[in-house]
């Protein structure tokens, strides 16, 4: 049952009811809902502006931390990458409600817009009453369901960089064609400049207690020619083998394993053999 | 096509439409008793004794003290009690209920109340169970001699698990007991079923009971028999506290983990080959029965019925078997008994073929059974078999040969291609001598002064639009507008017994009867005046009476007819399937409603479809269902209802109306062994006996493929 119901409209009241109280973000609510909290009190953060719009400048993407899947979906501004994974969210009736700023914050290890900021090197605007601060996405987690962010801090926008999204792929392993929950996603980022890897960035959902990203092991491969890369391959995936160490849920972890690995594989083996080689 | 196809508005189209149409769970809370049941925690246990909390006023408990009756839910058998006294025999088997006017309080009640329990040793496994309910057995020909000159001998097992029917609406009953009668209403496919149920328990005459359908969002089997069970519990509370109404409306959760589903299946084929043909079969089916016998001596009788498919084997000796196990009771689920074993027939037939060399088809069209051949009973295939010009439909329609032979060569890239075939039918109507034994079917017309028709019978509209054929063939048969011609949601007090809805019989047998009502009441019409006809079951001269315990005649006056093609594309990255097509044909006989029965024959092949690899139900080591959600239970969404290609073949049945034959279980029961045939395949492998097929078993395959194209 909701105690109180606040539905501030801007964000300055928004961040002051969060310095007084102890209350729930509610941005969508679509875990929210059905986790059932008695006794809890919840902030709805659909009516602010500041928080349900999208826009961009040179080097990023700014969405709003409420701003729901279905506006995603419908923005011209959204990159392809982006798009894909929200088009495989749920289904309509979800998307219509769902926030991506939701879908971060709830720390869960399933989430497919999560996925896409952790691969895209998304940076996160925290915002309190007594100011704000941008973390790394790969800095706001602490665990499963847990994240860095203070009581009183609100996530307010996500900056997603633009320069990397054109060569991007994306997959999602769920149990049906919508209404289904990644067993295993991928998110893979790649481009090539003057012969040379010049970005790679890979991103898997549902195999550990957050998306795992290994910027260590994408940088094996970067600033290599293709046919360096081709070389290096093995050890490239033989170092993913060794970092992921899937839990077992609805499946079993070497099947996550096995199919994490055949992703991976199976994007740089079709980015390296592609024409499109500078 | 007949005329009588062509489709019309259904009947409780608006109603369902615009809100009106009350289901149990819309009726006013306000001044009612909510009921929750105290259920047992193991799945096998002495009770030493029951503590309840102080009640506070309003509050009540009923248990097995309380039954005013028997202490018996009658089925089939009288093995399940109303509450368990002694011994609980499942995780959930009820043991008590709280009843009072504010759900919240009762569920904290529910909480409090302390059972001492003393563990037994709990069975799960149909192997190890130490109770057969049920041990049938029949045989033909001379199966020794026939395997003694065989060339070749296969043996092979098969598993299918689960199913749950998942109908929108849960269970749910209200029960009220004033001025001495009680009255049961809520959602249920079988009114006399539920009201012979609460006789025994409440020791009330039939004129005292009275049983309302309401509304019912789906049953698919799974409310024939569970409905008697909560309707007893739900009379017992409401006559401790006359003048109240009690309700009991199951949550999902509920309705998954303690509600009878598809009996899961363990079934060995022996099969003898001589000279190219298939010339005699051994074989033993398990059925996993539960705590207690539900409909499970029904259920084996239709499996073991099917057990040698719709081939011509003249040799055969079948044994059935329901076992006891500590788990859930199993029941009725559309196609009952049978999808498991055409399942194991169609897949051994593809495997034996294989072996010989030949295409699966070729070879199973070569053992067909035709009219006028013994059925697997020593009955008669009294009518055509259409099969032969079905799977040509079939085969055309899915440019099957091609598509099988480009797929059989090696395959590489991402997706790997399959497809398969199956064929099947589904005995139309009452196993048995059970409709003439058993039912008895009585049904009545009752023509108002001012020309207008209510059609009576005890058959209920779950979904399957029967309040509009019924009212077609009325309509139809006395050349009346279809708007003065009705079907109302029955009523023990108002309507005769014409039996329960199921067996995919209502159409075929209580819609011949409503005809023939008709007939009779257009030969007596009498302008401005009221009148009654009714019609009484009689079984066909034609049939060679059933014998139950040599299991011989005429099991079904006859056969509903199905064949499909499901085509695969598997990811060789992650395993998961993509359906590229399913093509069906079925034979219903002549379709009272051509888009009503498309829109069965649809829904029929989705749920196979989530029978063969998606939908998955196990049990932990303690006996507990674990799939007791919509997000652990998968089942098919409208984005995974694939390209569905489905065919009416019209063989008439002279003895249904206009033609028609059982159609509402028939499009389930072959899409397993189809969609597995597609699998093996896609995944250049044989020998996959079991469903549900999951993504890791298929990427098992063709990582084991992979590493051998490698060599």
């Amino acid at each position: 049952m909701v105690k109180a119901n606040y539905m501030p409209t801007s964000l300055p009241e928004a961040l002051g009811l969060m310095a007084e109280e102890e209350l729930i973000p509610y941005a969508g609510g679509t875990d929210l809902m059905v986790s059932e909290a008695p006794g809890r009190d919840f902030l709805f953060l659909e009516r602010i502006p500041e928080l349900t719009q999208i826009s961009q400048d040179d080097q990023y993407l700014h969405i709003g931390a409420a701003v729901t899947f279905r506006n995603i979906l419908a923005s011209d501004l959204t990159p392809a990458l982006l798009r894909e994974a929200a088009a495989s969210i749920a289904a309509p009736a979800i998307r219509n409600t769902a926030t991506l700023g939701g879908n971060i914050a709830n720390a869960s290890p399933k989430g497919d817009g999560a996925l896409i900021c952790w691969a895209a090197d998304a940076q996160l605007v925290l915002a309190a009453a007594s100011g704000q601060r941008t973390v790394d996405i790969a800095d706001f987690y602490q665990g499963r369901g847990t994240t860095i962010r203070r009581a009183d801090e609100l996530l307010v926008e996500i900056l997603l960089p633009k320069r990397w999204l054109a060569g991007a792929s994306f997959c999602k392993v769920g149990a049906r064609k919508a209404l289904a929950i990644s067993r295993v996603s991928f998110a893979g980022l790649f481009a090539a400049e003057s012969g040379q890897i010049a970005h790679l960035a890979v991103a898997l959902g549902a195999v550990a207690d957050t998306v795992v990203r290994r910027p260590k092991i994408d940088a094996m491969l970067i600033g290599k020619t293709f046919s360096e890369a081709k070389a290096a391959l093995p050890d490239y995936l033989q170092a993913w083998q060794a970092a992921i160490q899937p839990i077992r849920g609805r499946v079993s972890a070497e099947y996550r394993k096995l199919v994490c690995l055949n992703l991976i594989e199976d994007f740089l083996v079709e980015r390296l053999s592609s024409a499109h080689n500078g | 096509m007949h005329q009588i196809s062509q489709h019309v508005m259904k009947k409780d189209h608006r109603e369902k439409i615009d809100g009106t149409a009350l289901y149990v769970g819309d009726f006013t809370q306000q001044g009612a008793l909510c009921a929750r049941l105290v259920r047992s925690p193991h799945a096998h246990a002495r009770i030493e004794a029951i503590h309840y909390p102080r009640f506070p006023e309003g509050y009540y408990k009923v248990d097995a003290a309380d039954v005013p009756g028997e202490n018996i839910v009658h089925v089939v058998e009288d093995d399940s009690p109303v509450f368990e006294a002694d011994e609980v025999m499942f995780i959930g088997d009820p043991v008590a209920m709280i009843i009072g006017p504010d759900p919240a309080l009762v569920d904290q009640l529910v909480a409090a109340t302390v059972i001492d329990y003393r563990e037994l040793p709990a069975i799960l496994d149909i192997h190890d169970s130490d109770k057969v309910f049920f041990d049938y057995h029949y045989h033909k020909g001379d199966i020794d001699a026939a395997f003694a000159v065989a060339d070749k001998i296969y043996e092979e097992d098969f598993q299918t698990p689960y199913q749950e029917q998942a109908y929108l609406e849960t269970q749910g009953v209200i029960a009220c007991f004033q001025d001495g009668q009680l009255t049961v209403h809520g959602s249920l496919q079988c009114p006399y079923y539920v009201q012979a149920a609460v006789i025994k328990a409440c020791g009330l005459s039939a004129a005292q009971v009275r049983i309302q359908q309401d509304y019912t969002g789906g049953g698919f089997g799974g409310k024939e028999a569970f409905p008697s069970f909560i309707a007893a519990q739900a009379a017992v509370a409401a006559m401790k506290m006359p003048g109240k109404s009690v309700r009991l409306v199951f949550d999902r959760r509920e309705d998954m983990e303690f509600t009878s589903k598809r009996h899961p299946s363990c079934c060995h084929y022996k099969a003898a080959v001589k000279d190219g043909q298939v010339t005699a079969l051994d074989i033993q089916v398990l059925f996993n029965s539960g705590a207690f016998t539900t409909l499970s001596p029904v259920v084996l009788q239709r499996g073991i019925i099917a057990a040698p498919g719709v081939y011509n084997v003249p040799n055969l000796r079948v044994n059935g078997q329901a076992l006891r196990t500590h788990t859930v009771p199993t029941g009725a689920y559309r196609g009952f008994g049978a999808p498991q074993t055409f399942f194991a027939i169609e897949r051994l037939l593809d495997h034996i073929a294989a072996d010989l060399g030949q295409e699966p088809i070729d070879f199973k069209l070569a053992h067909l059974v035709k009219q006028g051949d013994a059925t697997s009973t020593s009955g008669l295939y009294h009518f055509p078999v259409p099969l032969p010009q079905m799977v040509a439909k079939v085969m055309a329609a899915s440019d099957f040969r091609s598509k099988r032979t480009a797929w059989a060569q090696p395959q590489s890239g991402r997706v790997r291609k399959g497809i398969g075939i199956a064929l099947w039918f589904h005995g139309a109507g009452f196993t048995g001598a059970g409709e003439r034994d058993h039912i008895k079917a009585v049904v009545r017309l009752r023509k108002l002064a001012d020309g207008s028709v209510e059609v009576l019978g005890s058959n209920t509209d779950i979904g399957q639009g029967i309040k509009t054929t019924f009212a077609k063939i009325v309509a139809n048969e006395l050349d009346l507008p279809l708007e003065l011609v009705n079907y109302h949601n029955p009523d023990t007090a108002l309507v005769p017994d014409s039996g329960p809805t199921v067996a995919s019989r209502s159409l075929m047998t209580v819609g011949e009867l409503f005809r023939r009502a008709a007939v009779q009441l257009k030969e007596q019409w009498q302008d401005g005046v009221e009148q009654v006809v009714e019609e009484h079951y009689h079984e066909p001269d034609f049939m060679l009476p059933f014998d139950l315990p040599t299991f011989h005649g005429d099991s079904y006056p006859t056969f509903a007819w199905g064949v499909a093609a499901v085509e695969l594309g598997f990811d060789s990255l992650t395993g998961q399937n993509d359906i590229l097509g399913c093509w069906a044909c079925f034979d219903v006989g002549t379709p009272i409603d051509e888009q009503i029965v498309i829109g069965q024959m649809e829904g029929g092949v989705l749920q196979g479809l989530g029978y063969s690899a998606m939908e998955q139900m196990a049990y932990d080591s303690t006996g507990r269902i674990r799939n007791h959600s919509y997000s652990d239970y998968i089942i098919p969404c409208a984005a995974d209802v694939p390209k569905l290609d489905v065919q009416l073949h019209v063989e008439e049945f002279p003895f249904g109306p206009y033609g028609a034959k059982g159609a509402g279980e028939l499009p389930l029961v072959g899409i397993a062994p189809a969609f597995i045939a597609a699998a093996e395949q896609a995944l250049a492998t044989r020998g996959l006996n079991h469903i549900p097929l999951t993504a890791e078993e298929s990427l098992a395959y063709l990582s084991a493929g992979q590493k051998e194209l490698a060599k």
